[in-house]
């Protein structure tokens, strides 16, 4: 037998990172309910640059997933495998230095996306000096949980390590595959691959960001602190390590189900939809697990507020995992995408899912943190029922959006014609919905605080723990003696194995989806009338990235006669091939732009871009009056043509040098015309609107056969 | 209904039978051992997350003294 040794768990790490949670948690749903506002009231815009709509909503996502949910991870993970492993935090620095990075990190996007640096891509909008950060900070978290589970006292890994393992897989080949750019500057990069390609990559990351960073480490927290609050062991283990496997496996396919009906390959979109039908099998088998710890246990539930939490978050992912793979039945898409029924999807997630166990988690574990007990009981009851008015409250109106926005988009009258041709018809309609949105958002936020008071308070009333004293029987070696068992016994013993088999798992699925369509031309029918962007239209395209317009505009026109008629031609794949970063976008609170070259006057766009409402009245269009303010700067303009080029866009070599009087002969051209329409400002060419200008009547242009007619 | 959904998915290539054959044989071989594994070893397993720090006796631990 083998000696008893004493240690103590390192609680500080795990206290820290519990309060960034409450702290960044307030935060980033403040800053949704600021853009949640934004859109009823456009004025709250407050023509400032920095706090314009398009900026805020990556910092709200940002903050919500990486900041919220990130530090709500880290708290569980640190508490459960120090105690699954019986063992201390490998490295005190290690931790420290995962910790307070990672806050460096959320305070450098909190002052980075206001600022308009952003590579555009979804969830990870941050530029490249932050991602080398966020890497070292997350290998530095990897090196700390194996030094852990190396030096454990504890021969098997519980299944919730499991979790642990595959995110921190899945997550760093995910972030170094989505984030591989070619630096001009300190803070502007442009990606690897274009168009089709990088939608692909991007929705693979995308989606996988919410499977490997919402998910499967929020599994793994279920998976300890559902049977620890229940105090009775998970319904089936069996049944976990299927749902671990089959869950791991099949949701890196899933990803080009964002991408349904676009220019992306039919055979990569059928794949992302039969993945993600097979994916309600192990969610559901792991929702239920979840569940079933309760039974005979239903009467604690009514009681105990941490276990009613819990319950509403499995409960919640339940709803999300079956909602997805229907959201992926291409019929059902062909509904749902561009619409504010996927907002209402994400949020079930975000609020009910990761917010609900986050607050069980957190009610749980700061009393004993503190060696004291909740300082009210009846005050977290409270939260629940305003948290879960808070949550209903906001997905219902918006799932009614969705669906009023889609049918209404795809309404025509009995003469073939649109029954709504003007967009912001549909925009106007679902005002009341934003508004009941922003009721429910309030009430999650109004709950939350209460939270934190109540935490705040026990936390005032015990006395910490700093090192928790524990003892357990060293470790003896196995070595040899998984002669005769089964492989798996064998293999969750060694955490090494468990890495190379979780990461075989999860890269099959990316190499056979991605490899093809990223290597193979064909892919990507070329189209000869594609030309790359002028320098001026590229100035004007990185304006836009800047203020995220994507937040709101597609530019993707999908092969439905609802769109053709109102857009014009569908979107080819062959058109997207300078696209560096694509700029497809995800929802449609303003219509498609893809086809807006040389619909308007440059003067209409100049009116529009100053003030939407003069020109669409009640457009909750956010007003951009810095760009008429403000001169543009054309100087890394080289730079960015030579970056581009490097990377495989035909500019012709020296083009870089005479980039920028090729684009102040272009913005001439269309300050004269804008002067001609009556638009007197002293030194109009050298403004940035006229870029953007420059951009918007690019788009689509280059084979549309002409101009179209208003709508 | 399974099959209305794979016919709508479009064209299904060898990549997509590919990937579903090694899904299910890697389904069913861990489905397989898992099911095969021994009580004794799954009890314990499952009970880890209870044996931690704070020695509260677990309910089924209750229900075997009763
Ligand atoms: C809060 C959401 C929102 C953001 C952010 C936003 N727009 Fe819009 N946009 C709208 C809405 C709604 C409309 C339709 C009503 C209107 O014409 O103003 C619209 C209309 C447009 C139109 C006219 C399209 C047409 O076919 O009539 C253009 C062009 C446009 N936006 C460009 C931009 C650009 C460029 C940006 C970024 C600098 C931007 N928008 C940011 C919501 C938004």
């Amino acid at each position: 037998m083998a000696q008893v040794e004493k240690f103590h768990y390192d609680n500080a790490i795990v206290r820290n990172f519990a309060y960034a949670t409450m702290i960044w948690g307030l935060v980033g749903m403040l800053v949704g309910l600021i853009i949640a506002l934004q859109l009823i009231f456009p004025q709250l815009n407050l023509g400032i640059a920095e706090v314009s709509y398009g900026r805020l909503r990556p910092l709200h996502t940002n903050a919500v997933i990486f900041a919220f949910v990130g530090n709500g991870i880290f708290t569980g993970v640190y508490y459960s495998l120090q105690r699954l492993l019986k063992a201390r935090m490998f490295s005190k620095v290690l931790s420290n230095f995962h910790f307070w990075g990672w806050q460096a990190i959320i305070v450098s996007a909190a002052v980075t996306l206001p600022l308009g640096l952003t590579s555009s891509h979804e969830y990870a909008e941050l530029e490249w000096p932050i991602d080398i950060a966020i890497a070292l900070v997350w290998i530095a978290f990897g090196i700390n949980m194996f030094g852990t589970l190396i030096k454990r006292r504890e021969n098997h890994l519980y299944v919730a390590i499991w979790f642990y393992i595959a995110t921190w897989v899945t997550v760093t080949v995910l972030h170094v595959g989505n984030n591989l750019e070619l630096p001009v500057s300190a803070f502007k990069s442009y990606p690897v691959f274009a168009g089709v390609q990088d939608a692909l990559i991007q929705w693979w990351y995308g989606h996988n960001a919410v499977a490997f960073f919402l998910t499967t480490p929020y599994l793994g927290l279920m998976y300890y602190f559902l049977p620890k609050a229940a105090n009775r062991p998970v319904y089936s283990y069996k049944l976990s390590i299927i749902h671990f496997w089959a869950l791991i496996f099949i949701y890196i396919w899933a990803g080009p189900h964002h991408l349904l009906y676009t220019s992306l390959p039919d055979w990569a979109q059928s794949l992302g939809t039969v993945f993600s039908v097979m994916l309600i099998a192990p969610s559901w088998g792991g929702m239920l697990n979840g569940l079933l710890t309760l039974r005979g246990a239903w009467d604690r539930v009514r009681q105990d507020p941490v276990l009613k939490f819990m319950v509403v978050a499995v409960t919640a992912y339940g709803m999300s995992t079956f909602e997805g793979p229907m959201l992926s039945v291409k019929s059902v898409n062909a509904i749902s995408h561009f619409t504010d029924w996927t907002i209402g999807h994400v949020h079930i997630g975000a609020l009910g899912w990761n917010g609900f166990l986050t607050f069980g988690m957190l009610y749980w574990l700061i009393p004993r943190l503190f060696n004291t007990k909740l300082h009210s009981e009846k005050l977290a009851n409270t939260h629940f029922w305003i948290g879960t008015m808070g949550i209903l409250f906001y997905a219902i109106p918006l799932y009614w959006a969705g669906w009023t926005q889609s049918l209404m988009w795809k309404e025509f009258t009995p003469d073939g014609f649109l029954k709504y041709g003007n967009f912001l018809e549909t925009v106007t309609q679902i005002l009341p919905m934003y508004a009941m949105r922003v009721v429910g958002g309030t009430l999650y936020l109004v709950g939350n605080i209460i939270m934190v008071y109540n935490l705040v308070k026990t936390v005032r009333s015990g006395s910490f723990i700093s090192d928790e004293a524990a003892e357990a029987p060293a470790l003896v070696s196995t070595h040899g003696v998984h002669k005769g068992e089964y492989w798996h016994r064998w293999v969750e013993r060694r955490p090494v194995q468990m890495l190379l088999l979780a990461t075989i798992a999860i890269l099959i699925g990316g190499i056979i989806e991605i490899f093809p369509m990223v290597m193979i031309e064909s892919n990507v029918p070329r189209i000869e009338s594609v030309k790359p962007y002028t320098p001026l239209e590229l100035a004007g395209r990185d304006m836009y990235i800047r203020e995220g317009c994507l937040g709101c505009h597609s530019q993707m026109v999908r092969p439905f006669r609802s769109e053709t008629e109102r857009y014009g031609e569908y979107s080819k794949s062959g058109e997207y091939i300078y696209d560096r970063p694509f700029l497809w976008g995800s929802k449609r609170t303003g219509p498609d732009l893809q086809r807006v070259g040389g619909k308007y006057p440059d003067s209409w766009h100049f009116n529009h871009m100053l003030e939407p409402q003069s020109i669409s009245p009640g457009s909750i269009m956010p007003p951009y009056p810095w760009m008429i303010r403000d001169e543009l700067s054309l100087d890394i303009l080289p730079k960015k043509i030579k970056a581009l080029r490097t990377l495989g866009t035909p500019y012709p070599e020296g083009y870089e040098q005479i980039a920028i009087a090729d684009a102040q002969k272009q913005a001439e051209q269309i300050a004269a015309r804008l002067k001609k329409d009556g638009i007197e400002l002293e030194g109009l060419e050298k403004k940035e609107i006229v870029a953007m200008i420059a951009y918007l009547q690019r788009l689509g242009t280059d084979i549309k056969p002409k101009a179209q007619a208003t709508n | 209904m399974f099959k209305y959904i794979l016919e709508n998915a479009g064209n299904i290539n060898w990549m997509a039978i590919a990937a579903l054959i090694t899904f299910f044989t890697i389904f069913i071989l861990s489905a397989a051992v898992v099911l095969r594994k021994d009580k004794a070893f799954i009890r314990k397993m499952s009970m880890m997350p209870l044996e931690d720090s704070f020695s509260q006796p677990t309910e089924t631990e209750n229900r075997h003294e009763a």
